[in-house]
């Protein structure tokens, strides 16, 4: 009797849990969430990751000046493509929330220091604008103040 | 109790099957009540077959030995600890512990994604749901339900296997099965990716983590099992390429070939295919590993079933993935297009891409030499077995090569490498590597395959050295730091890349220990009480040997024990006492008459070697048995193994290495965007 009980409770709780949603309407969420990377944004992600272990390798004097320097031109140029694509995406898409807005200041300092860091005339090593030596090799460097003050 | 727990068994069938079809159509019609549904179902199994779990370790508690299962597998004197093991301890249990372990992750999966990665879910739910159909058909259906009655109630059980009374074997199987049911959800991934044509990279970054948690219990799991048949089965190894041992290190070749090919996509946007089909193809392995475990298809140490019909159902059920799996790949592959080229042969990409064909390599030769006595028993009519000597000779060069890659691949340059490159990063570690083989050669050991092992290995661990090395120096310079906060910091910020070159050094720690087995003694000795054995150790010094005594405990069915003959030797090492060392033999009340008694080995570990002793026979078990003090005499056979620890230690670092990969890492998208550019000049060396 109890076994009946019991097998009759079980079967009773799965159903009723089970059949929950579909009889009351509860729906589960079927969409990308909005704090999700898209895309746009794992390309771009990689293509910065990609750029990180470039500088990784020089400064562990893993990669030679000139493996270094074309390496960084060629990724450099992959990065911004895939920032640039990545805000076009973004630019298509819904209005921009806060945490959007954040995002996008920190892409345009991302970009800015891409495009207006203190590059080195002796390894090409893009330096924090600012900078009066280069980080990576010590060489004095010409027009410090290019990039201006960003933090 | 026993008898719910068979009862929710049968329910999880439906429901199963109703999440399974659910899933699906959710995903298809985008109808968000049907997918709650359905990954709520996924809920449901796990806590019914919680229930039906909790039944059969009820069934054991209570020596229910109506039972078969618990017939075969216990008796009224089996310790408590193995009673409640005993869940997994037969074919029929492990599968539904398999089934149970399955719909943990499954539940896990769904809710760790309940509200992220949520175009995934439905597709994931219905594939969690049909591997779980597909076990419990298997349980229901396949003559191994666990909850068969017999027509009668026996007295007593028949006992565990003795051999199976060891608690690394009670350990061992629940790791290898987490780590072959944990892939099920990479794989549910895949399909989903395949099935909602969302294969951008990112279900590989999504399922990355499970993946490894995975390989981390497979690897752990393996080496476990390695312990158990070095400390249980007495004959002082530690792999036998046995069909099981096999079966559970297929999977984890591809797995870990998958954890290497996955940077290529990520890096390179290479290899899409080529990765869905590592995963589809792991995931398979797993099932085939349950498979050839238990159906018993193959003879070995650890089949125990003979049963066909569940060997027809495994078959069908994995040509049905592999079917849908290539036609799904098919379909999708015009979106599964390569990004970029290799552009030169010598470069980490062509690196890696060695590196997964040896793994593949591996993988398919070890499959064939385990499937080859069905091969020759289906062409010839007579099962033919290949035997270690087959599987050594293919697998040590194709580890060897893999090795070797371990030191090039952290440091050769990605798309190109240039001579100066080469020079540059591989000239110190090559003469490192050398000139530890050339100092190993003047001390004595002349070993070609020892030396070369151990040649790669110091080469390798040179070149993870220098990494460690030169990035801390880098870092500790630039952020001015003291070197311990700047390795700290250097690890925290990629745990990724520095867990995974500690996973290397377990590895290569691992390699080293099993070329020690070239240098290992085995001699022979009749002893009686008072005769001193002396052993000289390869790595140097002399072992003196005094046998005691001979020491017999009738233990009368305790423990299933019906009696124990224990030999006691006093271990001098150079003059140094190193206290006493006992080997026995046993028997067990639960053995047939015929059978000869078990026996058990004394084992001292040093850092450098083991001392391994056997009891291989008693001169007069009879007489030793009532205790004639004339009856003492027996063979005793000495093992000393060279550097055995360090397979140990090398498996504690992996596991370190693979927890410090696994570790979360603070905000990954702060970190992708914002640190690159923001700290330009710390960026590098901090990852």
């Amino acid at each position: 009797m109890t076994l009946y009980v019991g097998v009759a409770l079980v079967v009773a709780a799965v159903l009723l849990f089970i059949m929950q949603p579909v009889v009351k309407g509860l729906h589960a969420s079927l969409d990308r969430e909005e704090n999700e990377l898209t895309e746009t944004e794992a390309r771009k992600r990689v293509a910065l990751l990609a750029l990180r272990d470039v500088e990784y390798d020089f400064l562990a004097g893993k990669l030679d000046q000139d493996d270094y320097r074309s390496l960084k031109s060629q990724l450099t140029a992959e990065a911004l493509a895939a920032l640039e694509a990545d805000e076009a995406a973004r630019g298509a898409g819904p209005a921009a929330t806060d945490s959007d807005a954040a995002i996008e200041a920190e892409i345009a300092r991302v970009r800015a220091g891409l495009k207006n860091g203190v590059v080195c005339i002796g390894c090409s090593f893009t330096n924090e604008p600012g900078s009066r030596f280069c980080s990576a090799c010590g060489h004095a460097l010409e027009g410090a103040t290019a990039g201006g003050a960003r933090r | 109790m026993t008898l719910l727990g068979e009862f929710a068994l049968w329910i999880s069938l439906p429901v199963a099957l109703w999440g399974m079809v659910l899933g699906y159509t959710g995903g298809r019609t985008q109808r968000g009540d049907l997918v709650l549904s359905a990954e709520r179902s996924v809920y449901a199994v796990f806590g019914l077959l919680i229930l039906a779990s909790a039944g059969i370790m009820t069934a054991f508690l209570t020596d229910r030995f109506d039972y078969y299962y618990i017939a075969n597998y216990s008796n009224r004197e089996l310790e408590l600890f193995y009673k409640i093991t005993g869940l997994w301890a037969g074919q029929r249990g492990s599968l539904l512990f398999w089934a149970l372990l399955l719909a943990f992750f499954s539940s896990l999966a769904v809710f760790l994604n309940r509200s992220k990665n949520r175009e995934f879910m439905p597709y994931v739910a219905g594939v969690l749901q049909t591997i779980l159909a597909f076990f419990i058909i298997v349980l229901l259906f396949a003559d191994v339900n666990p909850f068969e009655r017999l027509g009668f109630t026996p007295a007593n059980g028949q006992g565990l296997n003795p051999q199976l009374q060891n608690y690394w074997m009670t350990i061992h199987p629940p790791t290898l099965y987490l780590g072959f049911t944990a892939f099920t959800v990479p794989f549910a991934f895949a399909v989903a990716a395949l099935l909602s044509g969302r294969l951008d990279a990112r279900w590989i970054q999504l399922t990355r983590r499970w993946i490894l948690t995975s390989w981390l219990f497979l690897s752990v799991g393996i080496v476990m099992g390695m312990r158990w048949a070095y400390e249980e089965l007495g004959w002082g190894g530690y792999w036998f390429w046995d069909p099981v041992e096999n079966a559970s290190l297929l999977p984890w070749l591809t797995a870990t070939a998958f954890l290497h090919s996955i940077q290529i996509q990520e890096n390179r946007g290479m290899l899409k295919v080529w990765n869905m089909s590592l995963v589809l193809l792991t995931f398979l392995l797993t099932v085939f590993a349950t498979f050839l475990t238990r159906s018993g298809l193959i003879e070995s140490v650890h089949s125990f079933a003979q049963e066909l019909r569940i060997a027809y159902i495994f078959l069908g059920f994995m040509g049905s993935v592999l079917a849908a799996s290539i036609i799904l790949i098919l379909y999708r592959l015009p979106q599964l297009r390569s990004e970029n080229q290799i552009e030169s042969f010598v470069s980490r990409e062509s690196a890696f891409l060695f590196n997964n064909l040896l793994f593949v390599g591996a993988a398919f030769t070890v499959m064939w030499g385990t499937m080859f006595p069905l091969i020759s028993e289906g062409v010839t009519g007579q099962q033919i077995s290949v035997g270690p000597p087959f599987f050594e000779r293919v697998n040590f060069p194709i580890g060897l090569a893999l090795l070797a890659l371990a030191g090039i691949g952290p440091v050769i340059a990605w798309r190109r490498a240039t001579k100066k490159n080469l020079q540059r990063n591989f000239m110190t570690p090559v003469i490192v590597g050398l000139v530890a083989a050339a100092t190993i050669w003047i001390m004595g050991a002349h070993h070609p395959l020892a030396l070369v092992t151990w040649g790669i290995g110091a080469f390798v661990l040179t070149v993870i050295v220098t990494e460690f090395w030169k990035a801390t120096r880098a870092r500790a310079r630039i952020e001015n730091e003291g070197y311990a906060t700047a390795l700290f910091h250097l690890v925290s910020r990629n745990r990724r890349r520095w867990g995974g070159y500690i996973v290397h050094v377990g590895i290569v720690l691992i390699f080293m220990a099993f070329a020690g087995a070239a240098y290992n003694v085995d001699e022979r000795f009749h002893m009686v009480p008072g005769d001193v054995a002396e052993v000289t150790s390869p790595m140097g010094g002399t072992y003196q040997l005094t046998y005691e005594g001979l020491s017999v405990s009738l233990a009368n069915g305790q423990r299933n024990l019906m009696w124990q003959a224990i030999a006691t030797i006093s271990v001098v090492k150079d003059g140094e006492p190193q206290g006493i060392l006992t080997t026995e033999k046993r028997r067990y009340t639960t053995q047939e008459a015929g059978a000869p008694p078990m026996t058990e080995v004394g084992i001292r570990s040093y850092v450098g070697e083991d001392l391994y002793l056997i009891l291989s026979a008693l001169d007069d078990i009879e007489g030793a048995v009532a205790a004639e003090s004339d009856a003492q005499g027996f063979d005793l056979q000495v093992l000393i193994k060279p550097l055995v620890s360090w397979i140990w230690i090398g498996c504690l670092m992996l596991t370190a290495g693979t927890l410090i990969a696994l570790w979360p890492s603070v905000d990954r998208k702060r970190l992708a965007e914002a640190e690159p550019v923001a700290e330009p000049a710390t960026a590098g060396a901090a990852d």
